[in-house]
């Protein structure tokens, strides 16, 4: 699957702000598309587009912080980049702790934000390669029958064959059988490599 | 009967017409005419006392001696009373005794010889006297009981008369201040001037209008009190003699006015740095927005430029915008500074609606705080108005940052339901031709007990107010002769309002 070309979404209420980081953005061969509020973005988002966000945190109607939220409703994996001016340090504070990419200080010189918007970027293609890598997992997961995934999980909890057998009531050639079929559908070459298939796909703590 | 020379018509028409009793005699005391006053004297008719005996209107004592000392004078011309005349005890008709002064004449050739007596009703005038000294006393009183000082002088300055609240001020007793030159010895030197301008403008003058001024006076032990005068000129005939004048201490009071103003100027300044410590941050942004443009601009054509084909339309639309964003932050910046000035600025007759518009660019930032929108309704056609700017721009902030707060309560979102909080400055002219500005919001208004005590200095609503918003606004919008009010705006919400006199030879 081939990904869709990268683009920095800035959102802005201020048409100078806007129109100015538009240029800075272009002037580095970096491609991007500017909005006025975050309804304005949210209306036309797709979380397929790959890409980050540059956002001011001080807006009329939806704030930086609200539409923050309101993506991480939707799922969305999208690095954001806030922008404050300089009393808004509790604001940069609270979008750090939901989750924000980083945060830059009005006014800020070029390279500053380029080189963020470069590691929000190169975060967002790692973002989205995890995510292609563990649906893949997941999607191997279940072409798997009840008794093979049995199988599987007492197998990743480190038991060896006899134990599995045991605990399950059938022969160890049952087991082997099982675990041949698991090893196949899941496309794995080792057990050290299913194993961290299955820590990727694992419920965060 | 010794032939009695009775007066003649002219005389006796003579005696009537004097105010003093006229009563003849002959040498036996036998009464040969009693003139009108002596009718009203003793209360006799004039047919009944002539041809009686004089004694009847004495007492019994003078009685008893009045023949001898005829007699006496007559033997020997030892005179007891003729020429001389003293007090005497007379007697009234009806029995009462008074104190008349006599005088008595003898009247030349006539033999028998004929006295005449003059009486002159000295109680009438011990009794003039009394009410004369009675109402002397009486002035004396109300000259002391006066609150204000009474001075008076002669033409030349001298001190003829003070009341007791002037001696008290001065701390000095009558005789130290009477005859004395009034400036010289109760005036302090920087003052004189102006003591002796006004004392020579009112002599001058000859105007019975009181004229005024105001200048110290230094009490005997060194203090100067500040005093307001009202001086009237005294006048004899078409003279004029001298000055009274009366006058107020006020310097308690010019010291209290004095505080009061400081404490308000104060106050200007605290609320005037408490409002910029509240806008602060909304002005900081709203520096830091044409700033950030100009830099992301300036480096963004610095990267243009590195490119063999530069795109040149792109970097001449930058290079314009940086331009425009250095100037709106040096008119935010002008803004500021005009906002902090402590100097007191001259009114000028100004366009409301300038000001209005001005002040607009630096609320837009507290909009924004408040997520809220700030609309301007202003009418084109207004005369000219003459304030001070700053300080109708302050009031203007002063309401409209009020108006924000009161809508920006979470309960009050909840309550408009999803509508945009909107704070309106408008202007309209009035039926008088003057201008009206109005700050109206669409919150929850003012309850009664609010609504009683909103102008109250120390007042507020809010958690952290000072209180001192309100009152403010007030005083400065009292200070240009106008009224800040309050009334309910429809639909709802709260209206803060005040009217400007239209300034006067303003064209429209």
């Amino acid at each position: 699957m081939k990904d869709l070309p990268q683009i920095v979404f800035v959102v802005d209420d201020d048409d100078a702000v806007r129109d100015s980081l538009r240029l800075l953005l272009k002037s580095a061969g970096i491609p991007c598309e500017v909005f006025a509020s975050a309804q304005e973005f949210l209306s036309g988002y797709d979380a397929a587009q790959p890409g980050c966000l540059v956002l001011d945190v001080r807006m009329p109607g939806m704030s930086g912080l609200e539409m923050q939220h309101e993506l991480n409703l939707r799922g969305a994996t999208i690095p954001v980049i806030f922008i404050t001016g300089h009393g808004d340090i509790p604001m940069a504070v609270e979008a750090m702790q939901h989750g924000a990419f980083d945060f830059l200080q009005k006014p800020f010189r070029d390279q500053e934000l380029l080189d963020r918007v470069q590691r929000a970027l190169v975060r967002d293609t790692e973002n989205r390669a995890r995510l292609r890598h563990t649906d893949r997992i997941r999607e191997r997961l279940a072409t798997l029958s009840p008794r093979e995934r049995e199988v599987l999980d007492l197998v990743t909890q480190g038991k060896a064959n006899k134990m599995v057998a045991g605990d399950l009531g059938v022969s160890q050639r049952t087991v082997e059988i099982h675990r041949a079929h698991v090893m196949q559908k899941m496309e794995a070459g080792s057990l050290a490599e299913l194993v961290r298939m299955m820590m990727a796909v694992a419920p965060r703590q | 009967m010794r032939g009695m020379a009775a007066p003649t018509t002219d005389v006796l028409a003579l005696l009537d017409a004097t105010f003093d009793a006229v009563v003849i005699m002959d040498d036996r005391g036998r009464i040969s005419a009693f003139n009108r006053s002596a009718e009203e004297m003793f209360g006799y008719r004039a047919a009944d006392a002539v041809g009686r005996n004089v004694s009847m209107l004495m007492t019994s004592t003078d009685r008893a001696s009045h023949d001898d000392y005829v007699r006496r004078y007559l033997a020997g011309g030892e005179a007891r009373i003729l020429g001389r005349g003293r007090d005497v005890r007379v007697r009234h008709h009806d029995g009462s005794e008074f104190e008349v002064f006599l005088s008595v004449g003898r009247i030349p050739n006539t033999e028998p010889p004929q006295f005449v007596g003059f009486l002159h009703d000295t109680s009438l005038r011990r009794k003039a006297l009394a009410t004369l000294e009675h109402e002397r006393q009486v002035n004396r009183l109300y000259l002391d009981l006066a609150q204000v000082m009474l001075v008076a002088t002669n033409r030349a300055g001298v001190v003829q008369l003070v009341n007791q609240r002037a001696l008290r001020v001065l701390k000095v007793s009558d005789a130290q201040i009477i005859d004395c030159n009034w400036v010289d010895s109760c005036v302090p030197p920087d003052d004189r001037g102006i003591a002796r301008n006004a004392f020579r403008a009112l002599l001058m003058s000859g105007s019975d209008e009181p004229q005024s001024c105001e200048y110290h006076v230094r009490s005997s032990d060194g203090e100067d009190r500040f005093i307001t005068w009202r001086g009237v000129a005294l006048r004899d005939a078409n003279n004029v003699t001298g000055m009274m004048l009366s006058g107020e201490d006020i310097t308690d009071q010019r010291r209290a006015e004095n505080e009061a103003h400081r404490a308000l100027e104060r106050m200007n300044n605290v609320s005037r740095l408490a409002t910029m410590g509240e806008m602060a941050a909304g002005i900081s942004h709203e520096l830091n927005q044409p700033l950030a443009a100009i830099a992301n601009y300036a480096q963004a054509c610095a990267r243009l430029l590195r490119v063999p084909a530069p795109d040149m339309p792109e970097i001449s639309g930058a290079l314009e915008q940086i331009s425009t964003q250095a100037l709106r932050a040096g008119e935010i910046i002008r803004r500021i500074r005009s906002l902090m000035r402590n100097e007191d600025v001259r009114r000028e007759a100004q366009d409301i609606n300038e000001l209005i518009r001005e002040v607009h660019t630096l609320l837009a930032s507290d909009a924004r705080v408040h997520d809220g929108r700030l609309e301007l309704d202003l009418s084109p056609a207004l005369p000219h108005v003459t304030v001070d700017g700053v300080q109708i721009q302050q009031v203007l902030m002063n309401l409209v940052h009020n108006a924000f707060e009161a809508q920006g309560s979470e309960a009050v979102r909840a309550e408009v339901n999803g509508t945009t909080f909107e704070v309106r400055i408008a202007t309209r002219p009035t039926d008088a031709g003057d201008v009206e500005v109005s700050v109206s919001d669409l919150g929850p208004g003012l309850a009664g007990e609010v609504e009683q005590r909103i102008f109250e200095p120390f007042f507020t609503t809010k958690p952290a107010g000072t209180g001192l918003g309100l009152a403010i606004s007030r005083s400065i919008i009292k200070a240009h002769d106008a009224r800040l009010g309050y009334r309910a705006n429809q639909p709802r919400g709260a209206c803060f309002y005040f009217v400007l006199p239209a300034h006067m030879e303003s064209p429209r």
